[in-house]
């Protein structure tokens, strides 16, 4: 359940590697076992130069990297979570645990505890989960409260120290690395006995308990007979749930050298009219800019991305008392450069959509709330509970009726 | 030298961190172990740039101290160095004891022999102990800090050598107790538990009063430190596989001896003290704690998994990764003796929602997606090790969790693999639908494909589209409905796009003749109907050398000589050569000779023509089987240049042991007369007359003692021989047995064969009870049934019936163990499985296709194997 290296890797596009290490560390001791555990099979930990360029090669992070790679492009090299294997110097170093999030590549090696060959199944490691634990936790710790390079410099130098702590030997502590910090400079305060290893030290302000309840609605609109509209909701509580709270359906046309748009909005009438903001995005995709357009809205304004070939239509904190908005144009694209103008491999031709941006505080779909007169606390003192809600869109989608669309599972009738 | 200053080993170390291997090659590698040791002592430097010292000896000490003598020099410098600061707080402490101990154990010094060792070892566990070691070791304030870091510095020096402190199993049970840190001190305990319980199994040794010893860590001269138990070198480290039941072939779960009664309260007392106060552990550590005490207690006689029920309530509902996989682990070590079938259906519920919940990252959901299709069912239907949609996870829970072409590479082909298994389960259901799985994976590849024919797309979406078809292939091969969409999609994207090329010949190479035969015919009539001279040849030449065959040769040709004329450069040529290599490998033809002979004297590069003219003279002097030999992959092993070579590997063959085909059939016959312990009856028969045959057997996994030889003189075809073989279990477990025999044929040659694994079967180990006294009966079985419990286990069982009933199944397979018996109506069995186990079943009240069974046993680790065997016995019949 070990792991025998971990590394931080600035994605860098533009620079000669392409990337740079930020932070490694490596753990001999683990290494030793697994020289045993792996016999034969056993494949050392390279140097972060070689590391560096086989990782990015098979993330596809490196620049120009165009050509039909067997060991990464053949059909059977099939990849379903982030664990890879990665050709070093004609041998191949597997598990290898990484992803890529804002810029940073996070990857770690776990010790497998028996030979490599056949390939055990990843569920039978224990140094997967903790290898997932240990880079969630390095990441949860770089950008909660970060805003900057400088900042996340500062956080990347305290590593090696909190590493020295959370992770001395290569067998993860806590993932929670806030936690450690706290730690290491709480360890002068004598502690009381029996403290749970997930919690620093005692709280001293006051006690309050805070219940918040966020549901994300997620939805994909057709307005086409063979296909099913989808809507679902996820949130702290899972619920089923009765109607998508915008219903709307776009149609875009091409006509000689333009498009026809027509936008059609409607908030269901069980849905609280009272939106911290609402927005829809149109994005045309795999065109020039806009150069020309003419637009008639029934409400809101609409602000106009020329270069970026992107029409927000921004609808405000309500909706009229006719619940229903529509929006009508037609568009003339420009050359299309490719430097600056969005691509996507979906929306080909006419195949388009609005996505809809939203939130309504105080609110959630499945009437879900928390009582806070209800609440118990079993612990001394009073504390003070407070409780929240929202509903926030998340993917939702209405696609060009006029088109084919990407059919996504919920329309699929299982 | 002197002591460098800050700014100088910043560069040093920074330098050596860029490339370790090139700093250590260049002039100032001899030096810098040497230098940071005696700089760690050096009063210029700041803490702080110790520190980061020391960290380096952390991560490099191989390369820092590349031998045994040179790790343990540098440990007692280390060692040296800590009982030398001043007893005022510093930040050292905790960094040279982790570097110690990194210095002993990554340097290979660790050992009885050690100076370093012997001081390092009571000093941690002095400190773990949390005694007072006088003043040098820092004021009381950082005492907390020191007693957590020898745990994990103990932790890692028995990680490294299990079974080390063994001695020290009572200690740490007094220390968790009373004051000490509860979490270092758990991980710490619970691991020296396991690696005792291993080592001395595999000694043969009992626990020895070890878990209730309380040694002092020095005091009575004796170490609580045991080299003994560690074993030599890396030994113990070796046999410790997970404990995965797929991964479990080797010399896991050996039998302990028997426990003391005493014992088995000791060690339940210890896992549920540290089970009780595992909560207080970070969920990290907790997960840790349950891998360990789940190794440790997997198939120990007398350890019930039910000690872990009363921590599953509070971990099935876990949001925590690390922990539910540990979860994951215990289901896999211990199945229905500790999971409910309500149990398993709210886990795969909880992975379900899982793998697309919002709030978790991404890699997350795709390994909560492996784990529902490697989950660990109770009752799996199909074979072990692959992949599969466990059969309590309904569609509709899968309903959220089906690709869509929004996904990410990752996400859509983890999710494809669940829609394909669904769509291969669902083939009978769905006839006539038009929403089904199957219209749906057709979309979605539909889709895909109009990705990658997007010219100048990315290389990423075309591999997508590549991997996503080969995953389709691999799991729906046998349905045709699915394929021939398949193959009509691809050879459009083709037309599309022939820069894919590279994709369609890999794909090729991978896919079974049940695709790849029509795609390969579309693909060439593609090809061939074209000019020849578009932007395009490259892919076209490349796409023909993979799909020609004999077929079509004269379309074929043509295309080719339409595109000779546009082979204009070096690279086209050789292109252009390798299908007509093809087609000469393929059979040649009549039209291929005159083109041949056309290149050779036509093509530009003097290569490409001498090329040509090579493979004109081959097919015009070859006949087609030479010609194919002479091109195939495989080169002939090269011609003997003289006689006397040959004469000479006469010799050698004669005077060799050859590896041969095995000559003979073995086979488990019909059960035999019987004996104090169970015996296999063999049947041996050959093919052809063999000569002093020895058959050498060997159990896989050492669930049994060895077997020894058995020699029959001459065999002759014909005539089968019967052989009996004496089995002696160390648990009651069926396995597998290799078999090698080593023979002399009528030639005179000395030849060895491996022979198929032979398996032993659960029912093979059955022996029926000694009569006891009084005779059987009702109450002796009753006695039996009785005595099961509280130790053992209890289940029951649906044990189908043939047509035959229920009397027929028992005379046929039960006979000899049935101690009470009304028939038809009611049967009471009782078997002894060697070397100590008992299965009681009781069989009554037959319905129409099957029969209740109660079963009970005195070993939980026998419940899934005689499920197994009655569910199994209508078939068998």
């Amino acid at each position: 359940m070990a792991q025998r290296a971990v590394w931080l890797i600035s994605h860098e596009p533009g620079t000669p590697l392409c990337g740079i290490v930020r932070f490694s560390r490596r753990y001999p001791t683990v290494e030793k076992r697994a020289k045993v555990f792996n016999g034969a099979t056993y494949v050392p930990i390279p140097e972060d130069g070689p590391f560096l360029k086989a990782l990015l090669f098979k993330l596809r992070l490196l620049d120009g990297d165009t050509d039909f790679v067997e060991s990464r492009d053949g059909c059977s090299r099939i990849n379903k979570t982030s664990v890879y294997g990665l050709p070093v110097e004609s041998e191949e170093i597997w598990p290898v645990v990484a992803f890529l999030k804002n810029g940073i590549i996070y990857a770690c090696v776990p010790l497998v505890e028996q030979t490599l060959s056949p390939c055990p199944p990843l569920i039978s490691i224990s140094g997967i989960s903790q290898g997932f634990e240990l880079l969630f936790g390095l990441q949860d710790f770089l950008y909660s409260g970060q805003k900057n390079e400088a900042e996340l410099n500062t956080k990347l130098n305290q590593l090696p120290d909190l590493l020295l702590h959370s992770c001395p030997f290569g067998t993860l502590l806590d993932a929670n690395l806030q936690n450690t910090l706290d730690g290491v400079n709480f360890a002068s305060v004598s502690q009381p006995q029996k403290q749970p290893a997930w919690k620093v030290g005692a709280y001293k302000g006051k006690p309050q308990v805070s219940i918040s309840i966020t549901e994300k609605v997620k939805s994909m609109q057709y307005d086409k007979r063979d296909i099913a509209d989808m809507w679902q909701v996820v949130g702290v509580v899972t619920c089923k749930v009765p109607v998508p709270p915008i219903l709307g359906f776009y149609q875009m046309k091409e006509e000689e050298v333009q498009l026809k748009v027509t936008v059609n909005l409607k908030l269901h009438e069980s849905v609280k009219n009272n939106f911290e903001f609402c927005e829809a995005h149109i994005p045309f995709y795999n065109r020039g800019p806009i150069t020309h357009l003419e637009y008639k809205v029934s409400f809101g304004q609409l602000e106009i991305f020329r270069e970026k070939s992107l029409l927000i239509w921004i609808i405000g904190q309500k909706f009229p008392k006719s619940m229903e908005i529509n929006l009508s144009g037609t568009v003339t694209f420009g050359a299309k450069t490719h430097e600056k103008q969005p691509f996507d491999q979906i929306c080909i031709g006419g195949t388009a959509y609005v996505k809809l941006h939203f939130r309504i505080l105080d609110y959630t779909l499945t009437g879900c709330y928390a009582d806070q007169h209800s609440v118990q606390v079993f612990a001394p003192g009073k504390p003070k509970i407070s409780t929240h809600r929202k509903l926030i869109s998340s993917d939702y989608y209405i696609w060009n009726s006029k088109a084919p669309a990407p059919v996504a599972y919920g329309s699929l009738l299982l | 030298m002197g002591p460098l200053s800050r700014e100088t080993w910043a560069q040093r170390l920074g330098a050596f961190r860029a490339s370790p291997s090139a700093f250590m090659a260049g002039p100032e590698g001899e030096g810098l172990g040497s230098d940071l040791l005696s700089d760690l002592r050096s009063e210029k430097l700041s803490e702080h740039t110790k520190v980061s010292l020391l960290t380096l000896t952390l991560e490099f000490p191989a390369q820092l101290w590349p031998d045994a003598p040179a790790a343990e020099a540098a440990a007692s410098s280390l060692l040296d160095t800590l009982v030398l600061l001043p007893p005022r707080p510093s930040a050292l402490r905790r960094p040279l004891l982790l570097a110690a101990t990194t210095a002993l154990a990554a340097g290979g010094a660790l050992g009885p022999t050690s100076g370093a060792s012997g001081r390092l070892l009571p000093l941690l566990l002095g400190l773990a102990s949390g005694r007072d070691l006088g003043r040098g070791f820092g004021p009381a304030s950082e005492q907390h800090l020191l007693q957590a870091t020898a745990c994990e510095c103990l932790r890692e020096l028995e990680s490294c050598k299990p079974g080390l402190l063994g001695g020290c199993l009572g200690l740490l049970r007094g220390l968790l107790r009373h004051e000490g840190p509860v979490q270092p001190l758990s991980l710490l305990l619970a691991l020296v538990l396991r690696n005792t319980l291993e080592v001395q199994a595999r000694a043969g040794a009992s626990l020895q009063g070890l878990l209730v010893a309380s040694n002092s860590p020095t005091g009575d001269g004796h170490s609580p430190w045991d080299w003994t138990l560690a074993g030599e070198g890396d030994a113990h480290l070796q046999a410790q596989a997970p404990s995965w039941p797929a991964a479990e072939e080797g010399g896991r779960g050996l039998a302990a001896l028997e426990p003391s009664p005493e014992e088995t309260r000791e060690l339940r007392a210890v896992v549920a003290q540290l089970l009780d106060a595992s909560y207080l552990l970070t969920p990290v550590a907790q997960a840790q704690l349950l891998w360990l005490l789940g190794w440790a207690l997997r198939g120990r006689r007398g350890q019930p998994p039910a000690l872990f029920k009363p921590q599953l309530v509070r971990l099935l509902g876990t949001a925590q990764l690390a922990l539910l996989h540990a979860v994951l682990a215990l289901k896999a070590a211990f199945g229905e003796a500790m999971f409910t079938t309500q149990d398993e259906a709210l886990l795969l519920r909880r992975l379900a929602l899982a793998a697309q919940h919002p709030a978790l990252p991404p890699p997350a959901h795709l390994f909560y997606l492996h784990c529902l299709l490697s989950f660990p069912e109770n009752w799996p239907l199909g074979p072990t090790g692959e992949e599969a949609a466990p059969l309590l996870l309904g569609p509709q829970q899968c309903r959220g969790l089906l690709p869509s072409l929004l996904h990410d590479p990752l996400s859509l082909l983890a999710r494809l693999h669940l829609l394909c298994l669904l769509s291969a389960e669902n083939e009978e259901e769905e006839e006539g639908q038009v929403q089904s799985p199957r219209r749906y994976l057709e979309e979605l590849l539909g889709g895909l494909r109009q990705m990658s024919a997007l010219e100048g797309g990315p290389r990423a979406l075309a591999t997508l589209c590549f991997q996503a078809s080969y995953l389709v292939v691999r799991c729906l091969a046998g349905h045709p409905t699915v394929l021939t969409p398949l193959t009509h999609g691809l050879a459009q994207l083709y037309q599309a796009r022939p820069a894919l090329a590279p994709h369609f010949v890999d794909f090729l190479d991978r896919v079974g003749p049940e695709l790849g035969k029509p795609l390969k015919g579309m693909l060439r009539e593609q090809v061939v109907s074209r000019e020849g001279g578009d932007g395009a040849l490259r892919w076209h030449l490349q796409m023909l050398a993979t799909v020609v065959d004999r077929d079509a040769q004269s379309a074929t040709l043509r295309f080719l000589r339409a595109a000779a004329a546009h082979c204009t450069d070096w690279s086209l040529e050789q292109a252009l050569l390798r299908v007509c290599r093809a087609l000469l490998w393929a059979g040649g033809g009549d039209g291929l000779v005159d083109f041949l002979q056309e290149l050779a004297g036509q093509l530009e590069d003097p290569d490409g023509r001498d090329h040509a003219r090579l493979y004109y003279i081959l097919l015009a002097h070859l006949a087609g089987p030479k010609l194919g030999v002479a091109l195939g992959p495989s080169l002939a092993a090269p011609a003997l240049t003289s006689s006397l070579v040959a004469e000479n590997q006469d010799f050698a063959t004669a005077l060799t042991v050859q590896a041969a085909l095995p000559p003979l059939r073995l086979s488990v016959g019909p059960r035999g007369a019987e004996g104090p312990g169970p015996v296999l009856q063999l049947q041996l028969e050959a093919q052809e007359p063999l000569y002093s045959l020895e058959l050498r057997f060997r159990v896989e996994g050492q669930l049994y003692a060895p077997l020894g030889a058995v020699h029959v003189p001459y065999l002759c075809p014909g005539r089968p021989r019967l052989l009996r073989l004496p089995l002696q279990p160390r648990r009651p477990a069926p396995t597998r047995l290799d078999v090698r025999a080593l023979y002399t044929t009528p030639a005179g040659l000395t030849c060895h064969a491996q022979l198929p694994p032979l398996p032993v079967d659960f029912a093979n180990l059955f022996l029926p009870f000694p009569r006891p006294p009084g005779g059987t009966g009702p109450g002796f079985f009753e006695e039996l049934w009785a005595s099961c419990l509280p130790q053992g286990a209890e289940s029951r069982v649906w044990c189908p019936l043939g047509p035959q009933g229920l009397e027929a199944l028992v005379s046929r397979h039960l006979e000899p163990f049935v101690v009470a018996a009304q028939p038809p109506a009611s049967y009471s069995v009782a078997i002894r499985l060697p070397p100590a186990s008992r299965l009681l079943l009781r069989l009554e009240a037959a319905q129409a296709d099957g029969v209740p069974v109660a079963l009970r046993t005195d070993d939980w680790a026998v419940l899934p194997l005689a499920g197994d065997y009655l569910r199994g016995l209508s078939a068998a019949v």
